[in-house]
């Protein structure tokens, strides 16, 4: 089942064309990548499907529905996730209070205001759980903004994954990162996305080719080619558009 | 760290100070305590969404003034209307308006939300002087005598006299306190915080930011207007000059400031320094404003954390002192 | 003319000049706000400073042209020390704080024009040169208020040659637009905010000055023409100089004949339709910046 599809996509900020006649298609439950030269659209593309943005033209459809103007928030709903590729932590609130923040949410506790929040047992275990997981229960009462940028990083993918999402957009999620640190990103990734549908931009080949099952090549707002990591490796224009831009 | 213990005796002592206040104090700062407390929880409902959602109310005077004046018009007009009845009608007034604004206040924030507030609480104000038939213009209404305190079928405390009405106002204001403390304290009081940090974040973990930021403001002005309807049953005069010009608005922004935005008591320590230093200071000088004013911009300029947050760095340099 | 028409006229004249009053203030203001992100809740204090001084330099002298110099050149140097000494400091902590500070600027300005001048409106009598009427088409009209319409607009023009033929102006525009931008390029970006600052406070000055005898001197000026001009500003857009002036002469005329036909609701309608542009386009109806 196609999970999530656009069609005609067309987006212009004042004048500047960034996305053109887009047709993007995720199967549920693969792993696809989105890569492409700087500037060729892929985060604006994401901003377009989560919502951030309205599309100028075209549709979005999530689920076999259109959601083309539905809000992030609406999205996060149906059951849609996102990491940003420059932090969007809670800078202030501790690593704890983060992926509470998140947990509170996939609990539907929105509009709570007749219980103490520290005294909800099952939110504080759901939350300390998830924080083993991304192994970063050592650093649940160290604020975000001063953790070290790896664990950051991880506290970034987490928070997109803790409202346990069907459909997962990681923007860069290494960015930024060290050979280890990478690593252990992608070991994090891979076990945290079980069983979902996974949408990541990367300029890291090595994650790219460990993690996805398919790859959209997009260039200059319009896709250049979809297809297996093999046969996108061999595709000339690609390589063409690519020249010195990759990371072999 | 405090104890169960020390906090329970801290809350015992100050409740009994409370009690026993009315006869340790005349009548004259007995009323400054009671204008003190009402400015308090005026001030904490700015704080509300100041500390706490990160937006500056800069006409939060159309909630608090709001709910003085429904209190005044409810008792000019309608005979024996009864106490609490009375009081919660000046919140929900407050809560009303709040909840007319909010489509407007929701979409914006920042520099524009200021903006905002001052100019629906300008034109609030310039619509109180210019409807005088209704409002009593510059003049104001008067409030002739506080209704009795009635438990129907029980009892009917007499609110005329003054260490009653002392001990309801305390209570009002103190109940209030307590239940925005614990607003703070629940899964929706960590929704604002969580909206001040990164709000873009909190869109994409699932929250309608606009329906929280709107029950927020709605929580924030019906507050706001209680503090009114007491301060007007204390006043006994409303006239827009006090409860709904501009200065009513940086009142508490200032209280708030200087004792700590960052801090749920904040507004209270800033509220006693402010009551303090004006009956101070009116012994030598009538240019109070003067002295606000310059208080204000020290604060700004050396102690923006407010007095509070200065506590807690010296706290902090102490115990990493001892630590080393 | 009939009557009517000649008060249609005169009234579109009086609102003429009012307007540029507030433009005077209203640009200022929008530059200060467009370049270096603060709005200024004092300024229309300072323009009330111009004021208090003219009318203390025209008791002294008993000149109003030195006033007229001397006032806003005074109300500039001390916009220029605020700027120095209050606004730099707590531009560290942020937007929140540079806000608050202005407002205590405001009290303490309006406290101490109290403390030094009193509480009572002063009279600044128009000098007998501009005083007196004047035909205009038909119109008897005040000579003060053409003055009044006529310095305006020098003095825009003035600025107008300097902001966009001479390399400052580049400058200074260039820093409305970016202004870290033109700090990365080497210029000196502390020197020309103080330097803008002290010249929109010089123009509000000199809006305070001439104000004086139109409007009376008393504490309560800067309250009516500040919120005008923050409605000429919110409304025609931050950092949009165009935008002020087309609002500003706006909104004079809708005082003008606002207060002349509809005397209740024309404050009201004033602020309504600023409360509406703001919650439609947060950036005014001109501006571009945040």
């Amino acid at each position: 089942m196609i999970i999530l599809e656009t069609k005609g996509l067309y987006h212009a900020f004042k004048g500047l064309e960034v996305l053109f006649d887009v047709n993007f298609q995720v199967e549920e439950g693969e792993r696809h990548a989105l890569i492409g030269p700087n500037g060729a659209g892929k985060t604006t593309l994401f901003n377009v499907i989560t919502g951030h943005y309205h599309a100028t033209g075209g549709q979005v459809f999530f689920k076999g529905k259109e959601v083309t103007r539905f809000t992030p928030h609406e999205l996060t709903r149906m059951g849609m996730g996102r990491s940003f590729q420059i932090t969007s932590t809670f800078g202030r609130m501790t690593a704890f209070q983060n992926i509470r923040q998140a947990v509170l949410s996939k609990n539907k506790i929105r509009f709570q205001m007749f219980r103490k929040l520290d005294k909800m047992q099952a939110i504080t275990r759901e939350t300390e759980e998830m924080l083993k997981r991304i192994n970063l229960i050592e650093q649940r009462n160290i604020p975000a903004g001063m953790l070290s940028y790896g664990k950051n990083r991880a506290l970034e993918i987490s928070m997109a994954l803790a409202t346990d999402p069907d459909l997962v957009m990681l923007d860069e999620p290494t960015a930024g990162m060290s050979r280890d640190e990478t690593r252990t990103a992608v070991e994090l990734i891979r076990h945290l996305t079980e069983g979902k549908t996974v949408v990541i931009i990367e300029h890291d080949m090595d994650v790219i080719f460990s993690l996805a099952d398919r790859i959209t090549v997009l260039h200059y707002g319009r896709i250049l080619a979809t297809g297996t990591p093999s046969e996108i490796r061999d595709n000339p224009a690609v390589k063409e558009a690519y020249l010195g831009e990759m990371e072999y | 760290m405090r104890t169960k213990l020390t906090r329970w005796l801290f809350w015992g002592a100050l409740t009994a100070l409370l009690l026993l206040l009315p006869f340790l104090l005349n009548f004259y700062y007995l009323n400054m305590f009671i204008a003190f407390a009402v400015y308090s929880l005026y001030a904490v409902t700015l704080n509300i969404l100041l500390g706490y959602m990160g937006v500056l109310s800069f006409g939060h005077a159309m909630f608090f003034g709001t709910g003085a004046y429904t209190v005044a018009l409810v008792l000019r007009h309608i005979e024996g209307f009864p106490l609490i009845p009375t009081i919660l009608a000046g919140g929900l007034a407050a809560g009303l308006l709040a909840l007319i604004l909010c489509p407007l206040l929701v979409r914006v924030s920042g520099t524009a939300f200021a903006m905002l507030t001052l100019a629906f609480s300008m034109v609030i104000f310039v619509a109180a002087l210019k409807f005088r038939e209704v409002t009593g213009g510059e003049d104001g209404i008067n409030i002739a005598a506080v209704p009795p305190l009635k438990i129907p079928g029980l009892v009917s405390i007499d609110m005329t006299d003054k260490i009653h009405f002392y001990y309801f106002a305390i209570a009002v204001v103190a109940l209030c306190l307590y239940l925005l403390w614990f607003y703070t304290k629940t899964p929706f009081g960590s929704h604002i915080t969580a909206i001040r940090d990164n709000a873009l974040r909190m869109d994409y973990l699932g929250f309608n930011l606009a329906q929280t930021r709107a029950i927020n403001l709605l929580v924030s002005g019906t507050f706001a207007g209680i503090a009114g309807a007491v301060h007007a049953l204390l006043m006994k005069l409303v006239s827009t000059v006090g409860v709904l010009d501009i200065n009513t608005s940086f009142k508490p922004l200032m209280m708030a400031y200087i004792g700590g935005i960052g801090n749920f008591f904040g507004p209270l320590v800033g509220s006693a320094v402010l009551h303090i230093l004006e009956d101070v200071v009116i012994r030598f000088t009538d240019r109070i404003g003067l002295i606000n004013g310059a208080i204000f911009i020290l604060v700004v300029l050396f102690a923006p954390q407010g007095l509070i947050g200065i506590f807690q760095n010296l706290k902090a340099k102490r115990s990493a002192k001892e630590r080393s | 003319m009939s009557p009517t028409t000649v008060l249609y006229v005169a009234q579109a004249l009086h609102g003429l000049a009012y307007g540029m009053l507030l433009f005077l203030i209203a640009s200022g203001l929008t530059l200060i706000f467009g370049m270096m992100g603060i709005l200024n809740l004092a300024h229309a204090s300072f323009a009330m400073l111009a004021a208090y001084f003219c009318y203390s330099v025209m008791k002294v002298t008993g000149n109003f042209w030195a006033a007229l110099v001397f006032a806003p050149l005074i109300a500039g140097i001390v916009g220029v020390l605020t700027e120095r000494f209050l606004l730099r400091p707590v531009h560290k902590h942020g937007h929140l704080a540079e806000l608050l500070i202005t407002v205590g600027i405001m009290m303490v300005i309006l406290e101490v024009v109290k403390l030094f001048w009193g509480t009572e409106s002063l009279v600044v009598k128009v000098p007998a040169s501009l005083s007196g009427l004047v035909q205009v088409a038909g119109l008897t009209y005040p000579v003060y208020r053409l003055f009044v319409i006529g310095l305006s607009l020098l003095i825009l023009g003035f600025m107008a040659l300097i902001l966009f033929k001479t390399r400052l102006g580049k400058i200074v525009r260039a820093a409305v637009s970016d202004a870290e931008m033109v700090s990365a390029l080497g210029i000196n970006t502390p020197l020309v905010f103080m330097l803008v600052f002290g010249i929109g406070i010089w123009l509000a000055g000199v809006a305070g000055a001439v104000a004086g005898p139109l409007l009376t001197v008393f504490p309560g000026m800067a309250d009516q023409l500040g919120m005008d001009a923050f409605v000429v500003v919110v409304v025609g857009g931050f950092g949009s100089l165009l935008g002020a002036f087309i609002i500003a002469l706006f909104l004079g005329e809708l005082n003008a004949y606002g207060i002349q036909f509809i005397p209740r609701l024309a404050p009201i309608l004033m602020f309504a339709f600023m409360a509406l542009v703001l919650a439609f386009k947060p950036m005014g109806l001109f501006g571009e910046r945040e």
